[in-house]
């Protein structure tokens, strides 16, 4: 078990006007899973996201990380885990514009007292992976959205982090590349055995993990795992339950 | 709600963007208002020894003061305007007309600026005194600064500021005009997308930039030799030009092989300064190359006023050996008893001095430095037994009274022989020493150097001297030394209409000390009104910049980068943005300086270190605000 969540409740506000996002959430993600979280606009998954990659604070709860209580964590501490442990990809604003797409890779791995032939040795590995290698000396606003996700794919990746955390990071992308990164994700998921825990509202964004948790009202609704169903069937699975749930697969 | 109640919460909940703004404006009218006051006030009048030296000087200080205020109140709107563009975008996509939100810009800068007017020319009068304060200090008067409020100096300030407020009006007009309503939206993230490489061109130019300011030093220390026009402004163009091209080419090529040489493996603190900065600077290049330029400017001026100021006393002491001298010996005997009858001790002193012409190794006159005016050297002459503190050996010479405009173009080399020369005598003499203050007052030695012999070497002189009428070269001097301080009220005793004409140390000191002291009060407030508002600027540039650079704080933050480490990286980025504008300033004044600071003054390290000092202490407390600004947007940023 890489992490274990329990009774995670996470309210913003003050006395008088609060909203409780998170209403007691227990959640176990084994070492190698492929996780995404669904759920309704508004429904909580980017506040689920942040507490449990500790960008956020619970009000209440548990967050086990490697039998490390994250919860009880100063913040210089928290950070520190981030910086080593975790990698991270968002929906935008992702990359440093003023920084090329290599200096962007191996920003997580500046912490590290690694050797340069090693770093490069690293870079190379995972940026033509992810298709990125031959781009390396341009910037951000030089490449396509797709390279742009792709980069931040390979940062999170660079370090090998315990968890990888990727907020909606298809929402901004065509349906081409989007299936393209979702791909490439899916494949260092299984080859390196990393585990990725991904927020998505796209049912097929979600049909490339292994197990997805549905959101409603701050609590878990349902779990479905692909198993050995194919992706297609897994695809109808999820689309039904959206159904089910109320929201329609064209929110956004 | 209605359309003006919107407009009006917008207006409040804005408040903490007009700050800047306000405060902006709050400054200049303080600068203005207290200035005209200062201008206004009769007691500086009344002590000075020339009244129309003030005036002139605080025209001269008032004009300069609004090309600045202009300037910096129009670039912070300017400021102000992009930052609310989004704002006033909105409501144009709501339906009002341009001329509507015309109205409203109106409306607001109308109130902002009433309150800003009042508020600054409250601060103002209270700065005032202690600035008159200031100035009656620099020019040794001793009479306490009054507090007179001119209702004038207020309309005049407030007319100025009617007159940057059409301004303003015009520059909104003109902004709300150009833009279309597509681009107000998209203005601000422009900025984002114009991260390219940097070309060969870059480099090319980068070096050039370099090498021109480098040329450019290097003429200014020849000045001297080749004065003339065309290469002074060659000098000019040299830096003025290369400085341009270093903020626009050469810090970003620089950095660029610094970045180069990590090879992409690079940290958090790069990230914040290195790479920031050169994009930054390259498209704040025309701004920081006049804020650099002027800062030089300013500090050159205030150094060399400076300088005056500081030699006055030894200025004075080179051309005026006593304290009262006279043309006639009459003149001496009718003060001498003026004095008498006034119960002051004093003594008469009468110096008889020869002239002859001086040649040999130990003079070397540079003949093109003062125009060929000085063909040959003469050189009046005094025996040891009839002034104070010499002792000079026979066969030897000491020459005195070298002031520091002679030291422009004589050189005076020691240990080597004079010769001197009347019709068929000559005299060879070897010179022993050289000193700064006058023995013989500037009429009878026409403010050039003295020498002083032994005694018999002085009557060997006189024997052979064949002194010639037509010269009527003065062969005494006749002065008075009173005993004990000299004063103001002395002079002003003797001095009367009808008494015979006499010059006085003590108000050739004192004039010298109000006119050099007004000098450096106006040079030092225009300079550190430009000082002050160029530092604004820069501070109002970096918050800009820290909104948009606010996205990738977030995104470090995210990824686990600490408040500290950030700041560090900030914390050179600060260094860099205001160190690099401040060196440039500081080695083009060093060099503008250096240039030609032996015509004001005999002393340059003292002013220009004060003055250079003073520049980096202020630099430094911009540098420091705005990363503690920069600190508070890191905090938030997450
Ligand atoms: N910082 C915040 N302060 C107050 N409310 C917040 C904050 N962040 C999120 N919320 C609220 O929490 C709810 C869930 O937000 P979020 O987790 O972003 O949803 P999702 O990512 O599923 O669309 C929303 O109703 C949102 O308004
Ligand atoms: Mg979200």
């Amino acid at each position: 078990m890489i992490l274990e969540a329990s009774d995670i409740r996470k309210s913003y506000g003050n006395r008088m006007n609060r909203t409780e996002v998170l209403q007691g959430i227990d959640l176990n993600i084994e070492q190698g899973e492929f996780i995404s979280i669904m759920g309704a606009s508004g429904s909580g998954k980017t506040t689920l996201l942040n507490v449990l990659s500790s960008i956020d604070r619970v009000t209440s709860g548990h967050i086990i990380i490697e039998g490390q209580d994250i919860t009880n964590l100063k913040d210089k501490e928290l950070a520190n885990f981030r910086k080593n442990d975790l990698g991270f990809m968002f929906q935008e604003y992702n990359l440093l514009h003023t920084l090329t797409v290599k200096e962007n890779i191996l920003l997580p791995l500046s912490i590290r007292n690694m050797k340069k032939a090693e770093v490069e040795k690293q870079f190379r590995l995972v940026a033509e992976e992810l298709d990125t290698y031959d781009v390396k000396s341009k910037y951000p606003s030089e490449i396509s959205g797709g390279q742009q996700q792709r980069t931040s794919a390979a940062r999170a990746f660079i370090h090998q982090p315990k968890i990888i955390f990727a907020d909606e990071p298809t929402g901004a992308l065509d349906s081409k590349s989007a299936s393209s990164l979702l791909r490439k994700l899916q494949q260092l998921n299984s080859k390196s055995n990393s585990t990725i825990m991904m927020v998505t509202h796209d049912a097929t964004a979600a049909s490339y993990s292994g197990r997805v948790i549905f959101l409603k009202d701050g609590l878990i609704y349902s779990t479905l795992r692909k198993g050995d169903h194919s992706q297609e069937d897994f695809y109808k699975k999820i689309m039904n339950t959206q159904s089910v749930l109320g929201g329609v697969g064209v929110e956004s | 709600m209605n359309l003006n109640s919107i407009i009006l919460k917008n207006f409040f909940k804005n408040l903490k963007n007009y700050t800047l703004y306000i405060f902006a404006l709050v400054f200049s009218v303080v600068l203005y208002f207290s200035f005209v006051l200062m201008s206004r006030d009769d007691s500086v009048a009344e002590e000075l020894t020339s009244s129309d030296m003030m005036s002139t000087g605080f025209i001269a200080g008032s004009v300069l003061l609004v090309v600045i205020i202009v300037t910096f109140v129009m670039f912070a709107n300017f400021i102000f305007l992009n930052r609310r563009n989004r704002e006033l975008a909105l409501f144009q996509l709501i339906g009002l007309t341009r001329r509507k939100i015309f109205r409203i810009l109106i409306l607001e800068n109308a109130v902002i600026y009433l309150g800003s007017l009042i508020i600054g020319i409250a601060f103002g009068f209270l700065l005032y005194r202690t600035l008159l304060m200031i100035l009656f200090r620099m020019m040794q008067i001793e009479i306490s600064a009054g507090m007179n409020f001119s209702v004038e100096a207020a309309l005049q300030t407030g007319l100025l500021f009617a007159f940057i407020f059409a301004l303003l009006m015009a520059q909104n007009y003109l902004f709300l005009k150009r833009t279309q309503l597509i681009n107000m939206l998209t203005l601000d993230k422009s900025s984002e997308s114009n991260h390219k490489r940097l070309g060969a061109g870059t480099v090319i130019l980068g070096i050039l930039g370099l090498a021109m300011i480098a040329s450019g030093y290097w003429l200014s220390t020849m000045i001297m030799d080749f004065g003339t026009l065309p290469f002074l402004f060659s000098i000019l163009f040299l830096t003025i030009t290369g400085t341009y091209l270093t903020f626009k080419f050469s810090v970003a090529f620089i950095l660029n092989v610094i970045r180069r040489s990590k090879n992409g493996h690079i940290n958090v603190k790069d990230v914040l300064s290195l790479t920031s900065i050169m994009f930054k600077m390259k498209s704040n290049a025309f701004l920081l190359t006049l804020i650099s330029v002027i800062s030089a400017i300013s500090m050159g001026l205030m150094s060399l006023s400076y300088i005056s100021y500081y030699s006055v006393g030894e200025s004075v002491d080179a051309f005026m050996p006593h304290d009262y001298v006279f043309d006639e010996e009459e003149d001496m005997q009718f003060y001498s008893e003026l004095l008498a009858d006034n119960n002051i001790k004093h003594e008469t002193v009468v110096t008889p001095t020869i002239s002859y012409e001086a040649t040999g190794e130990a003079i070397k006159v540079d003949t093109e430095a003062s125009d060929g005016l000085i063909s040959e050297f003469q050189l009046n002459i005094v025996s040891e037994e009839h002034v104070d503190g010499f002792d000079v050996d026979e066969n030897e010479m000491i020459i005195t009274g070298v002031s520091f405009i002679t030291e422009s173009y004589i050189e005076f080399e020691l240990n080597h022989p004079v010769t001197l020369v009347n019709d068929d005598y000559t005299r060879t003499l070897e010179l022993v020493h050289v000193g700064e203050d006058a023995i013989l007052p500037s009429h009878v030695a026409f403010g050039f150097p003295q020498a002083v012999v032994a005694s018999d070497v002085y009557s060997t002189l006189e024997e052979h001297h064949n002194y010639d009428e037509e010269r009527a070269q003065p062969r005494e001097s006749f002065a008075i030394d009173i005993a004990g301080e000299d004063s103001m009220e002395i002079f002003e005793m003797m001095e009367e209409e009808s008494n015979p004409a006499f010059q006085s140390k003590i108000n050739q000191y004192t004039t010298q000390v109000q006119g050099m002291g007004m000098l450096m009060f106006i040079t030092g407030f225009v300079g550190f009104a430009f000082l002050l508002t160029s530092g604004c600027i820069l501070y109002f540039k970096q918050i800009g910049e820290s909104e948009d650079e606010k996205g990738s704080y977030q995104v470090l933050r995210k990824l686990g980068f600490s408040e500290n480490e950030m700041i560090k990286g900030l914390t050179i980025k600060m260094i860099v943005t205001f160190g690099i504008p401040l060196l440039i300033g500081l080695l083009h004044s060093y060099f503008a300086v250096n240039a030609g600071w032996f015509l004001f003054g005999s002393e340059i390290w003292t002013p220009m270190l004060t003055v250079m000092g003073a520049y980096i202490i202020l630099y430094s407390v911009f540098a420091l605000i705005s990363l503690l600004y920069y600190k508070k947007v890191v905090k938030e940023s997450m």
